[in-house]
């Protein structure tokens, strides 16, 4: 489902993000990329985004090699992939299944199949009664809840999220990851990057760790931690 | 369907929320428009005018008193033959005194005093294309029986450089004021980028296309300068109803154009103003819609 080969990200003044990442997830799973602030993990959702290009290396996600994707077949790929950020990104002035629902306006779906694939969403997020709310009047929770459920409301095959639950309290980000994980039986692949150490210890899933751009551990039913002591990322 | 309404939707609610800087783009496409406009009708009226003018004779040329009526059907068959002339009539001395009696009828004293057989007869000539005078002129020169040629050149030199003058005017400030209409577009847009920047992201995580993110900010330019040029067109419209109303219908000089030029001319200024609009946004998307 996504595939690095010898992956690499230099920025415009030589500040390296990422060297000679090799990384393969398969469809259905469920994988952490944990690391300190400045490893590179945001770097490598951007990348899987097609928001920014690799220096180096080849990159396929969902079956395409988008280091020669053509910029304006990019849109196509980001409809395969749905995204969640730390900081929600929802529209202040739309309410929460108009907010749900611009995901698929933008794509001309007609309303009849908006409307249904909207409600089916929130039901799944838990935020069936809660439509016709604005952002503001949701809990931090709540408003990730549907920012999950517009990344999810496509159904699109790979789901990524940058620190989904960065500015959310334990009990909280406990409730996100449940919808992260429904969303995740449904089929569809996560890859969630976190310094979250309670959320990963306890989800017990494949753990990548990066460590100033480089993976140093790449753990099927891994820890936050290493449990060996060795390639502490510090956190 | 569904998403060109969408698309004009955003349009317009982006338009409402800009709207100082969108009125502050309106009014330049309007005053530009207005004064390109006001230049073609001011060169379209002096056009009108001297055609009414040179519905006269244009060339007038005296014959000696000793030509024969030989020499001069003679010499009125050859002008006739020439490609520039449309027409040649002959005045002989009864015409020329009824035209004397015309211009100097507030003067009986004159008339009473003139014989008619003092007045020269003459050649009228009228020429296709008024512009061929001077060759006419040219080829009559010289010739025996001819005393004297006549043409209101000057005045048509003056009022064909009066009409290109205004039409250069208009092109120049067609140029001009349109660049100044399309940056200030192009810096509305740019205001409306920025205040929807958190959609436009919103809209590209989720795979929106490139064009659609990019036709609202489009048609918001176009509608801007269909609005301006539309103020524009009424301004002239209301401006040329009310010389006209103050002027009087027979009065020397004409003051209306054409229904047929106006109604072409608004269109074109129309097509224009949204054309600068397009232009303005194409270059505010371009510079600052990283897509």
């Amino acid at each position: 489902m996504i595939l690095l080969e010898g992956v690499t990200k230099v920025y415009e003044g030589g500040t390296v993000a990422l060297r000679d990442v090799d990384l393969d997830v398969k469809k259905g799973e469920f994988v952490f990329v944990v690391g300190p602030s400045g490893s590179g993990k945001s770097t490598l959702i951007s990348l899987l985004l097609r928001e920014q290009r690799a220096t180096r290396g080849k990159i396929w996600v969902a079956g395409k090699d988008i280091t020669k994707m053509p910029a304006w077949k990019v849109p196509h790929l980001r409809r395969s992939v749905g995204t969640v950020f730390q900081d929600y990104k929802l529209l202040p002035n739309r309410t929460v299944s108009e907010n749900v629902g611009f995901a698929l306006e933008v794509l001309g779906r007609p309303s009849s199949i908006v409307n249904r694939q909207v409600q089916q969403v929130l039901e799944l997020v838990g935020l069936q009664t809660k439509g016709d709310r604005y952002p503001r009047q949701l809990s931090g929770g709540e408003q990730q809840r549907v920012s999950v459920a517009r990344a999810f409301v496509n159904r699109p095959p790979i789901l990524l999220a940058d620190e989904p639950t960065g500015n959310l309290d334990p009990a909280t980000s406990v409730g996100i990851m449940r919808v992260l994980d429904r969303v995740n039986r449904t089929g569809t692949t996560v890859v969630m990057a976190t310094h979250d150490h309670a959320i990963v210890d306890a989800m017990r899933r494949r753990v990548v760790q990066l460590d100033r751009g480089r993976i140093i551990r790449d753990e099927t039913r891994g820890t936050y931690e290493s449990v060996n002591g060795r390639n502490n990322g510090d956190a | 369907m569904r998403r060109l309404l969408f698309l004009v939707k955003e349009a317009f609610s982006s338009l409402r929320r800009n709207l100082l800087v969108v009125s502050a783009a309106v009014v330049s496409v309007f005053i530009s428009l207005t004064l390109v406009f006001g230049a073609l009708v001011l060169s379209e009226l002096v056009k009108v005018n001297t055609a009414r003018w040179q519905e006269g004779d244009h060339v007038i040329v005296f014959l000696k008193d000793d030509v024969t009526n030989q020499a001069e059907t003679d010499l009125e068959a050859e002008i006739r033959s020439w490609p520039e002339v449309s027409e040649v009539w002959f005045c002989d001395k009864a015409c020329a005194y009824d035209e004397f009696k015309q211009m100097f009828a507030e003067q009986p004293g004159l008339l009473e005093n003139v014989d008619p057989s003092i007045l020269p007869t003459s050649l009228r000539i009228r020429l296709h294309n008024i512009d061929t005078y001077m060759d006419v002129i040219y080829q009559l020169k010289g010739n025996a029986a001819i005393r004297k040629i006549v043409a209101a050149s000057d005045a048509f030199d003056q009022l064909s450089s009066v009409t290109k003058a205004l039409n250069w005017l208009a092109l120049g400030l067609a140029i001009v004021l349109g660049i100044a209409s399309i940056v200030l577009i192009a810096n509305t847009i740019r205001m409306a980028i920025y205040a929807r920047r958190d959609e436009i992201q919103v809209m590209r995580l989720v795979g929106a296309s490139n064009w659609f993110i990019r036709v609202p900010f489009l048609l918001e330019g176009m509608i801007q300068g269909l609005v301006g040029a539309a103020l524009a067109v009424v301004a002239i419209w209301l401006g040329q109803n009310f010389i006209a109303g103050q002027i009087p219908e027979d009065f020397i000089v004409r003051a209306t154009v054409g229904q047929g030029f106006l109604v072409s001319r608004s269109l074109a200024v129309l097509v224009f103003g949204a054309l600068a609009g397009v232009l303005g946004s194409a270059a505010g998307v371009r510079r600052f819609l990283k897509v």
